[in-house]
């Protein structure tokens, strides 16, 4: 059986701790190519005779993308590789170009909104899982001076920020934080409300 | 959350994630220790607790059991599950993380060696080597989370 054309353009996506590894499909006219993934740790080149880790669940799939979150668990240089079969037929391994290391994920601002109640600041933080913290930031209009600051190591529903005065506006920003590789994301567009009786009252 | 924490052994101060290890361990943990058919046998804990080791050992029999685990445990822990060899990969290669900070402390002077750690590294290495190597290696592999505690 005449070799199938190794898979190409093999690279990986990484945003916010989640990696998708993807690659360019292999052309059979008339029939579904399926394509299986392996991973290789630092550990597995330097300790494991370079062994190679399949990913079940991207074993022998018609998708060009697979995702390998589960897999990046440690902060190491990764390798991947990608191999096509139709039937019998087989390629050899295509193997990503350099290593990945999740220290590189690409961190973006926190969806974030903040709410006035009555006199009661609060901000509600997107979900963006167990690995993420968040560092709040807030003061009050004219007195950026006084920033106050507040880390948000779980996310729940909402987070308590201050007890507002009536009249000034109150403004709020946020970044994540991910210990496990010790980086921050920008920090999000900043957010002002105002309290007012007891109505809620956006002022972006 | 992946909480980094700092963690003192005598001298020594690291900064590490658990949290990843934790999970991953006891994601496999029940299955681990049931291919351990030897359960009056210990190989950290006889015949003494790691608990009783000096808080000025605790970075040298730390930096040993680092290596330990990396250079001969992990590598003899291969299993037919593909589930449980990925989870053992992720402990595997966070394992080799840690190890890299704690050498730091280790090239700083602040991880000596005294006499006692080397003879409690010594009893570990004779209850692991009076074993066949796949059972030593899965039931030290089974017994991670005892480190686990003791380091924190």
């Amino acid at each position: 059986d005449a070799l199938l054309p190794t898979p190409q353009n093999i690279s990986i996506l990484s945003t916010n701790m989640k990696h998708f590894l993807s690659w360019s499909p292999v052309i059979v006219q008339g029939e579904t190519v399926r394509y299986s993934v392996e991973f290789q740790g630092e550990y597995e080149r330097d300790y494991a005779n370079e062994s190679w880790i399949p990913i079940c669940e991207c074993s022998l799939i018609t998708a060009t993308v697979c995702n390998i979150t589960e897999d990046i668990s440690a902060t190491v240089a990764y390798n991947l590789r990608v191999r096509a079969d139709v039937g019998t037929r087989r390629s050899e391994w295509g193997t990503m170009k350099g290593f990945f290391n999740r220290i590189t994920t690409s961190l973006t601002p926190p969806l974030m909104k903040v709410i006035a109640d009555g006199y009661h600041l609060f901000v509600e933080l997107e979900d963006m899982g167990p690995a993420f913290q968040f560092c709040v930031l807030y003061w009050k209009k004219g007195q950026e001076s006084r920033v106050q600051q507040k880390v948000v190591k779980e996310v729940s529903s909402v987070v308590h920020l201050d007890t507002m005065e009536a009249g000034p506006d109150y403004c709020v920003k946020a970044q994540t934080y991910v210990e496990a590789i010790n980086r921050s994301s920008s920090f999000s567009q900043t957010q002002c409300v105002r309290a007012q009786g007891g109505t809620s009252m956006w002022l972006v | 959350t992946a909480g980094n924490r700092i963690f003192h052994f005598g001298q020594c101060r690291v900064s590490m994630s658990m949290t990843e290890i934790r999970l991953g361990f006891t994601a496999i943990k029940a299955n681990i220790q049931a291919r351990d058919p030897i359960r009056t046998l210990s190989i950290l804990s006889h015949p003494h607790s790691l608990h009783k080791v000096k808080s000025s050992d605790r970075c040298c029999i730390t930096h040993h059991l680092f290596n330990f685990y990396v250079d001969k445990v992990f590598k003899h822990c291969k299993t037919e599950d593909s589930y449980i060899n990925r989870k053992i990969s992720s402990i595997a290669n966070s394992f080799l993380s840690m190890k890299r900070k704690l050498r730091q402390c280790h090239e700083q002077n602040k991880c000596m060696c005294e006499e006692e750690s080397t003879e409690k590294f010594k009893q570990i290495l004779a209850n692991y080597e009076g074993l066949n190597v796949t059972s030593a290696a899965m039931k030290s592999l089974g017994e991670l989370d005892i480190l686990l505690d003791w380091m924190e």
